[in-house]
């Protein structure tokens, strides 16, 4: 606004003095041009700049101002061929006055302008006042009306229809940093601004953004059907300025990489007072309010330092009413895309604060009110939780607490539980023993620690018991047949470290009349797409009739013991471990196997076989009395290295029979078998659908 | 003198030893024939794989009276042929590739509208995301990370499950390549140069 101002004075100032110079008697004068060459003034400067003069009456003069080259302060680019008239401009002794000028110039930045103009100079005070209708700017139309005195001046802009896109390109090119967008948009602005000299004292902007689609070239920052209006003012402090912002979008959708954001029935409000000092380069944020209806309101303030490389200095969060699911959806999802927490169905509520000082994170406090997680891959859940989350960056403890209604891990029930925990700034502890319900059992925890080292790794154990967990519910579950029995012990040690699990202790399942137990137990990335598990098994007196009736193999009866050592799991399929299973040595029960078992183990075999048995004088017996039964398999690349429970003349015996009749021996004879194939045709055989085997 | 010979063997032995290096050559051929198996699935093409079918190969020997003996010659299945090709067949590189196969179906769209691209490391980037709708650029960031990271775990894993760690980083780029190759018209892929291409 300086610039046309002085120009204008300038101009105005040589040529009242060519009028009072011409109106003296004597010297009648019709017309004067003047050739001034160049004029300059801070940060511009006209070139070959002449002032012609054409006098109509004594109170009325034709005026026309030219320059060839207008070089104005940087980011407004340069003139040419400005020519300024009035036709017929009132002249007084207090006043020039002309009512319909026309500003004629090409701008390097706004292109060619034909613009009405009006302008009035009073001689006693210096005061100017002009006004220039219909700017072609930005695709659309300003206006603009100023003021100007020697010390002070006001102007006032009204832009109408400008378009988004050339407003950033524009004010990118003057190095301003600001994403430029494309895309169909109308612009809306008034701005009023006062000063002193060159000095802004005062701005008030508003700002009207209608938008169908707009979006940067990288597409990370765009809208859609946007309707945003923005109100700032702006005042000059001695240390900067101060600013009070109040954005409020009504209509549309916004993405900013990589938050989605459709703007809710009630509009989304940003409003900030921050005070900019510009020595320091700092930004002092009074307050913020961020509202976003049916979501989130955050609250705060804050202080940033611009020059640094890491801005935030400190900043105190409030977080109100922070609603689920859409907050998940909307604002925590898009950073969570890599963790366990990828894909949630999540509801209930959440508030809290949260504090970071020196550019670092220093306490959290946060009070979920109902909060409901339901991981959408089915491996755990957690079902209203209430409690008070507290960590601060300090190596004091301090005290949360969490409870749940109910939840599962792996489709496995958990009953309400209550924690309570001390944490610092590494370390969660939990304060007094905790019993989580499994189905019919319970997890009791004697103590937990959790540890995260500087490495950002994450360390926990546990000592625990594992009450006894029925196995029928369990099976169930998991999705298993139904197995009869009992899950119980101890844990004295768990420890897991960054995604790998290892039990301590003994887990012993009473099953099938006998027990099994679990040693050596890790589990690697438990919730990874690839699980892996490394465990030693012992089986002791297992009652093959229950077993048989379990997986409908055909009944078979006695007792069995085994062993699995360094079974291998990947993706809870094995690829690796030493099995065997045999009838014990000193076992005095009952041994039979029914035609339907010999039946089934025939068609692993290889088809057919038990159409022959009950083709042959063997179908009148119902079931074999055998001595011994038992198989080996030790797994290595897919590839079974099988045995049985004694050699036979050619390959082993599965199966090998009481030498009083009817005898029935099962010979294996490939030692060497493929394990998947295997498998689907015990699968076939029993009838089940996936592969079980533990 | 036979004092000595046993340290002079020992160290004659020794010097065998060290000479005798054993290289294991990257299978290139095999490891892009595994490459396209698990590649087609994933894109979901006809595999080419034909079943045999099987003989039964199991007998009954009626032997005296009331007595029979079953040989179950070779449990239907004859074992895996130990090869130089590359093995594929784990359940953790199942698991990899049921997981992508699942979720190509969702990606398809988005690599023939070239909002997505194959990078040269045998990866997915979002390539254009002005090409996805507003709503969907975060779902499909989503996509495209988790297939990345399954992808990662599969190469590593076929050279675990090949007993060759190693072997990774040449693994990756073979599937890299294979990826463009078995890729329908229309796709777009980067060049080593890091330009863009339609294929």
């Amino acid at each position: 606004m300086m610039v046309p101002r002085r120009r204008v004075i300038t101009a105005l100032l040589l040529a009242s003095g060519l009028l009072v110079f011409a109106a003296l008697p004597g010297f009648a004068v019709d017309s004067v041009r003047l050739k001034l060459g160049t004029i300059e003034g801070e940060g511009w400067s006209a070139q070959a700049v002449t002032v012609q003069l054409n006098w109509l009456d004594e109170q009325h003069a034709g005026l026309v101002l030219q320059a060839q080259d207008v070089a104005l302060p940087e980011g407004l680019g340069e003139l040419s061929g400005v020519t300024l008239s009035c036709a017929r401009a009132q002249y007084t002794a207090a006043v020039v006055n002309c009512a319909q000028g026309r500003l004629k110039a090409q701008s390097s930045v706004l292109g060619r302008q034909n613009i009405q103009t009006n302008f009035r100079y009073q001689f006693d005070t210096g005061r100017i006042d002009t006004e220039l209708q219909g700017l072609h700017v930005f695709d659309g139309r300003l206006a603009i009306t100023a003021r100007l005195s020697d010390t002070h001046w006001q102007t006032t802009l009204r832009g109408e229809g400008l378009s988004l896109p050339a407003v950033t390109r524009q004010l990118a090119a003057t190095g301003i940093a600001i994403p430029v967008v494309e895309g169909g948009s109308r612009l809306d602005v008034t701005a009023g601004m006062n000063g002193v000299a060159s000095q802004l004292s005062e701005a008030d902007v508003e700002i009207q953004l209608l938008a169908e689609e707009i979006s940067d070239a990288e597409g990370s920052l765009a809208g859609e059907n946007l309707d945003i209006s923005l109100h700032a003012t702006v005042k000059t402090i001695t240390t900067g300025m101060q600013v009070m912002l109040d954005i409020r979008g009504r209509q549309g959708a916004l993405y900013v990489d990589p938050v989605y954001i459709e703007m809710p029935l009630q509009p989304l409000q940003l409003s900030a007072r921050f005070d900019w000092l510009s020595t320091e380069q700092q930004v002092v944020l009074q307050s913020f309010t961020y509202r976003h209806p049916g979501t989130v309101q955050l609250e705060g303030r804050g202080h940033f330092s611009l020059a640094a490389d890491a801005p935030l200095r400190e900043l105190r969060l409030e977080v109100h009413q922070a609603e689920f699911p859409s907050l998940y959806d909307t604002y925590l999802q898009p950073w969570l895309y890599d963790s366990a927490l990828a894909d949630l169905n999540t509801a209930g509520q959440l508030s809290g604060t949260l504090r970071w000082e020196q550019g670092q994170l220093s306490h959290v406090s946060l009070d979920p009110l109902n909060l409901s997680v339901d991981d959408r891959e089915g491996r755990f859940e957690l079902k209203a939780m209430n409690g008070k989350l507290r960590w601060s960056d300090t190596s004091t403890p301090v005290r949360s607490e969490l409870a749940w209604e109910s939840g599962s891990v792996f489709n496995v029930a958990l009953g309400a539980t209550r924690l309570v925990f001390d944490t610092d700034r590494a370390h969660v502890r939990l304060v007094e023993p905790v019993t989580i319900p499994v189905l019919d059992g319970a997890l009791e925890i004697d103590d937990f620690q959790l540890e995260s080292g500087e490495d950002a790794a994450l360390r926990w154990q546990v000592n625990g018991l594992l009450e006894p967990v029925s196995l029928s519910q369990l099976s169930l579950s998991l999705g298993w047949p139904e197995l009869a029995g009992k899950l119980s012990g101890v844990i004295p040690n768990v420890r897991y470290d960054s995604g790998n699990l290892e039990v301590g202790g003994v887990l012993l399942i009473r099953v099938f009349d006998g027990e099994v137990t679990l040693r050596n137990l890790t589990l690697e990335k438990p919730f990874g797409l690839v699980p892996r598990l490394q465990v030693d098994a012992r089986a002791s007196n297992i009652d093959l009739e229950t077993l048989t009736r379990t997986f409908s193999f055909g009944r078979i009866e006695g007792r069995l013991d085994g062993r699995i050592d360094g079974l291998d799991m990947e993706s809870w399929r094995p690829v690796a471990f030493d099995a065997e299973f045999v009838t014990p040595e000193d076992d005095s029960s009952r041994h039979r196997i029914s035609q339907k078992a010999v039946d089934n183990i025939s068609s692993i075999g290889g088809a057919g076989v038990g159409g022959a048995l009950s083709r042959s004088f063997m179908r009148f017996f119902e079931d074999f009395p055998y001595q011994r039964l038992g198989i080996r398999c030790r797994l290595e690349h897919g590839i079974c290295d099988m045995g049985g429970v004694a050699p036979a003349a050619e390959g082993y015996y599965l199966v090998k029979g009481r030498l009083i009749p009817p005898r029935l021996d099962v010979i294996g004879y490939a030692d060497r078998v493929n394990w998947d194939t295997l498998i689907a045709q015990i699968m076939a055989v029993t009838g089940q659908q996936d592969v079980i085997v533990e | 003198m036979k004092i000595l010979r046993l340290p002079v063997a020992m160290t004659l032995l020794l010097f065998v030893a060290a000479c005798v290096t054993i290289n294991v050559y990257f299978p290139a051929e095999a490891a892009e024939k595994a490459a396209d198996r698990i590649i087609r699935d994933v894109y979901g093409e006809q595999p080419l794989e034909t079943e045999t079918p099987v003989e039964p190969q199991s007998r009954i020997q009626p032997r005296e009276l009331a007595s029979a003996v079953i040989v179950l010659l070779d449990w239907f299945i004859s074992p895996a042929q130990a090869n130089a090709d590359i093995s594929v067949n784990t359940p953790a590189i199942q698991q990899l590739k049921a997981s992508m196969e699942k979720r190509h179906q969702e990606l398809a769209p988005y690599y023939k509208s070239g909002a997505i691209g194959m990078t040269d490391n045998g990866e997915i980037v979002v390539r254009d995301q002005k090409l996805l709708p507003m709503k969907d650029r975060n779902a499909v960031k989503g996509l495209v990370s988790k297939e990345n990271r399954d992808r990662s775990a599969l190469y590593k894993e076929i050279a675990n499950a090949n007993g060759h760690p190693e072997w990774e980083a040449e693994i990756r780029s073979t599937f890299a390549k294979r990826w463009v190759g078995n890729a329908p018209a229309g796709w777009w892929y980067q060049s080593k140069q890091g330009a863009w291409k339609q294929k």
